[in-house]
C-alpha cells in the first residue's frame, strides 16, 4: 500500500508501510499507514495522521526502522528509548499497562524525535541523555566519553583493594575496614573524569572521601559538577580543567598528596581509531578516546605525574589496552626513578580484553637503584581463559618487594 | 448438608463420567466441615486413647490438648525445654555478650523465652484451678449454698484460660520453620496445554492476584523478570516481595495450579469447550547473601562481550547477565538494569536462592513425612489447587477446601487471605501431631 504525506517539509518517498496492533483480541485494532523519507541523513522524518500507538507497539516498529537501516543493537536501541519516554529505566520496569496504553501525542512526538535522533548514528546514551554506572544514573551529553560496563569493573576493583574485600566479583557492600586512617576516607584523584562515573562512584561508596577530578575538556569538567550536583557530593570534589600531557605541575600545586589515582585513560592505539563504529567515531569525543601511536601517551603522563602526587604506599588503578600490561612493565623498569612497582594485572569479566593495572607507590624517602631490588618472590601463576567461555580470572602476576633504605 | 445434595445431583446430571470423582469429593466435602477432631483422628495413628475420638466439637479438642500434654513424652520435652532455658539464662548472666557463643545463646534464649512464660502461666492457673477445686471442696462440706455457684463459675473460666494457653503452649512447642521470615522470590511459568492460551492468560491472572495480595498485605511488590506471551497473557515472570514474614504466608502457594475454562480464542472458544492447563507457581525464600557461599570459579558468566574488543572500542547498550552455575548447571538470566553490574549482582542473589532452594529440597526428600502439606519436591509435580471458571469454583486439594467466586479470589484481597490462612492452620496442626509423634518415638526408643 502507498500513501503520500505532507507535513510542511518536501519529501521524497522510498518506502511505506503498515504496521498491525500487536493484540488481536483487543478493540483497537490499529492500524496506521506511515512512510519515511531516508534520502538524506537530514531530512526529517514526517508522519502521518495515525491513529492508537501503544508503547509495545512502537518498540517493534522502530526495531524494524533500525534493522533496515543497520543501526547496531536495534532492539535494546528501541527498547530503551521508548522506554525512557514512558519513565521506566529499562523495558522490563515498565508494568504490562504502561505498555499496551495508547501513547499522548506529546510522548509519540519525543519518541520520533528521538528515534530520528538514533538512526543518525548518535549512541542511545546521547539520545535519552543519561546512563546508568554501578548503582548511580548520571547525566551524559555529547561529546563526553560515554562510561563503559568495563569501567564499572575497575571502580570494584578499586574498592576491593582498598576495603579488604576478597571477591571483586560480587563487590558485596559489606567490607571490613582496615583500621587506618587512610582507609575510611582516602583521597581520590581522577584523571579524565568525563561524565565523573568512576570518582563519583567512589564519592558514593566512601561517605567521607574527598576527591579531586581533572578532565581536558570543559565540557567534561561541567557534566561531571552537574553529576556531583544531583548526587548531592559536590563538596567532597573538585574539578579542575587542565591537559595532564602540559599542564601537571599546576595539577600537582592545587592537588596536593592523594592516596589514589584512578583513571580510564584514553588508550586506544591510533591505528585503531579509524576502525571504531560510527557511534564512537562521529560523536564521541576523540581526545577521549585516542592515546597517541601506542596508545601509551596519556598513561605515561599520569605514570609520570603519580611519584609527585601520590603518598607513600599510595596505589595508581588504569584501566588499559590488553596490549598495554607488558609495555607498561617493560617501561615502568627502564625508569626506576618513579618508585613505581608494578603490582598486578586484572583481567575483567570475560578474561579477554580489559585488564587493569594496578601499581603501588613506594616510599619517597630514598632514592633506590636497580640493583637494590628483591627478587620477585611469588610464582608467576597465569590462567589462560579459554575460547568459548568467558571466565573470571583475577590473579595476582608477581610481587615485588622493596627494602627502603633506613638512615 | 442439603448443599451438598443439591450439589451432588446437579453434578451428576452434569458430567456423567465424573460421577466417581465428584462421589468422592462430596464425601470429603461432608468432612471437610469438621476439619477439628475428625481430620486428625483420621491420621493419627492410635497413639492416644480412644475416648478421645467420640468428641467432636472445639472444646473437645481443647481437652484433646489437655490430654496430649500430660503425656509422658510431651510433658519430658516441655521439661527438657525449660531446664535448657533455665540453662541458658545462668550461662549469659555469666559470660561476655560480645561473644560468639553469647550470640548463639542468646538466640536460643530468645526463642525459648515465650515458652517459658508460657509455661509459668499455664502452671499459675493451674495452680489457682486446684486452689479453687480443694475451695469448692470445702465449701460443699459446709454446705454453703451462696459461694458454691461463683466458685464453679470461676473454675469454668480458669479451664477455658488454661486449655488456651494450652494450645498456644503447643504452638510454640512446634519448631518455627527456618525461613518463615524472609523474602520472597516468586515464579510463575504458564504450562501446556491444547486449549489456546488459557495457561498464558491465566498466569497473567494468578500473577495480578500476587501483586494485590502483596499490596493487601502491605509488603513491597518488585518485578524482576517479566515475559509475555501474544495475545496479552504471560509467558513467565518473576517477582521479589520483600516485607513481613512474606515466605510465611506464601510458602504455601508453590505448586502447580491448575485451571478449567473456556478459551478465549481458537477453535475451542466458538464450540465452547472447557480445556485444562496449568501453571507453575515457585516461591523461593531469598537468603541472606552470606549464608550461600558460591565459588566464582564454578561459575560461567556471559555478557555481550562474549567475543571482540570490549572497553573504548565498543558503545553498547546490551548489559545482559547470563550466569551458568556449571555444577549444577542452573542458568539465570538477567537484564533487569541498564547496568551491567548491578544485572550481574542480581543474577547472583537469584543463583543463590536457587541454590538454597535446591539444598532444602534434597533435605526435605531425605525426611521421612508423610504429611500432606509439603513445600517442596512433591508439592512442585502434583497440583495443589483447581480453578474451575466454568463452575466458578476454587478447590485446594491439599485441604480439601472448596471457594466459590473466582473473581473475588483473583483480587487477591480478604478471600486468598482466608485460604492461605487456612492452609496455615491445617500446617500447624500437622506440625504439632507430627511433634507428639517425634515425642512418642523418643519415649519408645528410651524404654
Amino acid at each position: 500500500m502507498q500513501g503520500k504525506i505532507f507535513f510542511g517539509c518536501r519529501v521524497s518517498l522510498v518506502s511505506c508501510f503498515r504496521a498491525q496492533s500487536r493484540c488481536h483480541n483487543r478493540s483497537d485494532r490499529a492500524t496506521f499507514h506511515w512512510a519515511a523519507s531516508l534520502t538524506a541523513p537530514n531530512k526529517n522524518l514526517c508522519r502521518l495522521v495515525h491513529e492508537t500507538m501503544t508503547g509495545a507497539n512502537c518498540v517493534t516498529h522502530w526495531q524494524r526502522i533500525f534493522e533496515q537501516n543497520g543501526i547496531s543493537e536495534p532492539q535494546y536501541s528501541s527498547e530503551h528509548i521508548i522506554s525512557h519516554v514512558l519513565g521506566g529505566k529499562t523495558i522490563h520496569s515498565l508494568a504490562e499497562k504502561a505498555l499496551t496504553r495508547p501513547l499522548t501525542v506529546e510522548q509519540k512526538q519525543m519518541i520520533w524525535n528521538l528515534c530520528s535522533k538514533r538512526l543518525q548514528h548518535v549512541p542511545v546514551q546521547y539520545v535519552i541523555e543519561e546512563w546508568d554506572f554501578r548503582d548511580l544514573t548520571l547525566k551524559i551529553k555529547p561529546p563526553v566519553f560515554i562510561p563503559r560496563p568495563e569501567t564499572e569493573e575497575l571502580v570494584s576493583l578499586v574498592l576491593s583493594e582498598l576495603a579488604e574485600e576478597e571477591d571483586v566479583l560480587f563487590s558485596v557492600g559489606k567490607t571490613r575496614w582496615q583500621n587506618s586512617q587512610q582507609a575510611a576516607h582516602p583521597l581520590f584523584l581522577e584523571i579524565g573524569c568525563g561524565s565523573g562515573a568512576i570518582v563519583l562512584s567512589l564519592l558514593h561508596f566512601f561517605k567521607q572521601s574527598r576527591a579531586v577530578a581533572v578532565d581536558k575538556s570543559p565540557e567534561a569538567v561541567e557534566l561531571t559538577r552537574q553529576n556531583a550536583e544531583r548526587l548531592c557530593v559536590q563538596h567532597r570534589l573538585q574539578e579542575l580543567q587542565l591537559d595532564v600531557l602540559s599542564d601537571s605541575q599546576k595539577l600537582t600545586r592545587i592537588c596536593g598528596l592523594v592516596d589514589v589515582i584512578v583513571s580510564n585513560p584514553p588508550y586506544l592505539f591510533h591505528e585503531d581509531m579509524s576502525g571504531l563504529m560510527p557511534e564512537i567515531l562521529k560523536h564521541e569525543d576523540h581526545d577521549a578516546l585516542d592515546g597517541g601511536a601506542d596508545g601509551l601517551d596519556v598513561i605515561k603522563a599520569i605514570l609520570q605525574l603519580a611519584p609527585t602526587v601520590l603518598k607513600d604506599h599510595g596505589k595508581v588503578f588504569l584501566e588499559v589496552d590488553p596490549r598495554h600490561p607488558e609495555m607498561i612493565q617493560n617501561w615502568l623498569q627502564e625508569r626506576a626513578s618513579l618508585r613505581l612497582t608494578y603490582r598486578a594485572t586484572h583481567w575483567d569479566i570475560c578474561g579477554k580484553d580489559q585488564q587493569f593495572l594496578h601499581k603501588q607507590g613506594e616510599a619517597q624517602r630514598k632514592l633506590v637503584t636497580a640493583d637494590q631490588l628483591d627478587q620477585p618472590e611469588a610464582e608467576l601463576r597465569v590462567r589462560r581463559p579459554r575460547e568459548e567461555d568467558c571466565l573470571i580470572s583475577v590473579k595476582m602476576l608477581h610481587k615485588l618487594q622493596r627494602q627502603a633504605e633506613s638512615n | 448438608m442439603k448443599r451438598g445434595l443439591d450439589w451432588f445431583i446437579v453434578n451428576i446430571a452434569r458430567r456423567q463420567s465424573y460421577l466417581g470423582r465428584t462421589c468422592s469429593r462430596f464425601c470429603r466435602l461432608r468432612l471437610a466441615r469438621r476439619p477439628t477432631a475428625r481430620l486428625w483422628s483420621s491420621c493419627l495413628s492410635g497413639n492416644v486413647p480412644n475416648a478421645i475420638y467420640r468428641q467432636q466439637s472445639e472444646r473437645h479438642c481443647h481437652n484433646y490438648f489437655g490430654e496430649l500434654l500430660r503425656l509422658e513424652a510431651v510433658r519430658k520435652y516441655i521439661e527438657d525445654l525449660k531446664e535448657e532455658y533455665k540453662g541458658i539464662s545462668n550461662r549469659l548472666s555469666s559470660i561476655q555478650p560480645h561473644e560468639e557463643d553469647g550470640k548463639s545463646l542468646s538466640r536460643r534464649h530468645v526463642e525459648l523465652a515465650p515458652l517459658a512464660s508460657l509455661l509459668e502461666e499455664l502452671q499459675s492457673s493451674e495452680k489457682d484451678l486446684f486452689e479453687l477445686e480443694s475451695m469448692c471442696n470445702s465449701l460443699k462440706a459446709r454446705d454453703d449454698r451462696e459461694l458454691i455457684p461463683l466458685v464453679l463459675e470461676e473454675q469454668q473460666q480458669l479451664s477455658k484460660i488454661i486449655a488456651v494457653l494450652q494450645g498456644k503452649l503447643l504452638q510454640t512447642l512446634v519448631q518455627k520453620e527456618e525461613h518463615d521470615d524472609s523474602n520472597v522470590i516468586l515464579e510463575v511459568t504458564a504450562g501446556r496445554t491444547t486449549g489456546g492460551d488459557i495457561c498464558q492468560q491465566f498466569t497473567r491472572e494468578v500473577f495480578d492476584m500476587y501483586e494485590r495480595y502483596a499490596h493487601f498485605k502491605d509488603w513491597n511488590f518488585e518485578v524482576l523478570n517479566y515475559t509475555p506471551a501474544d495475545y496479552g497473557g504471560l509467558h513467565h515472570a518473576s517477582a521479589c516481595i520483600s516485607g513481613d514474614c512474606v515466605y510465611r504466608f506464601l510458602k504455601y502457594e508453590g505448586g502447580t495450579h491448575r485451571v478449567q475454562r473456556i478459551p478465549a480464542v481458537g477453535l475451542s472458544s466458538r464450540m465452547q469447550r472447557i480445556h485444562t492447563g496449568t501453571m507453575t507457581v515457585i516461591v523461593l525464600p531469598q537468603i541472606d547473601e552470606t549464608d550461600i557461599k558460591v565459588d566464582l570459579n564454578d561459575l560461567r558468566i556471559d555478557t555481550f562481550r562474549a567475543k571482540g574488543a570490549g572497553g573504548q572500542h565498543v558503545n553498547t547498550t546490551d548489559s545482559a547477565v547470563r550466569i551458568v552455575h556449571i555444577p549444577t548447571s542452573l542458568t539465570i538470566e538477567c537484564q533487569q538494569h541498564r547496568s551491567q553490574l548491578e544485572n550481574r549482582k542480581l543474577a547472583i542473589r537469584i543463583l543463590k536462592a536457587k541454590l538454597y532452594k535446591q539444598a532444602a529440597e534434597k533435605d526435605l526428600e531425605q525426611r521421612q513425612s508423610t504429611r500432606k502439606l509439603q513445600v517442596g519436591t512433591r508439592a512442585q509435580s502434583e497440583r495443589i489447587r483447581t480453578y474451575n471458571f466454568t463452575q466458578d469454583r476454587v478447590t485446594d486439594h491439599r485441604i480439601n477446601y472448596i471457594l466459590r467466586d473466582i473473581k473475588e479470589l483473583l483480587c487477591g484481597g480478604k478471600q486468598l487471605d482466608g485460604l492461605i490462612n487456612k492452609l496455615l492452620e491445617s500446617a500447624e496442626k500437622e506440625a504439632i501431631l507430627e511433634l507428639i509423634e517425634t515425642c512418642n518415638k523418643g519415649t519408645t526408643e528410651g524404654n
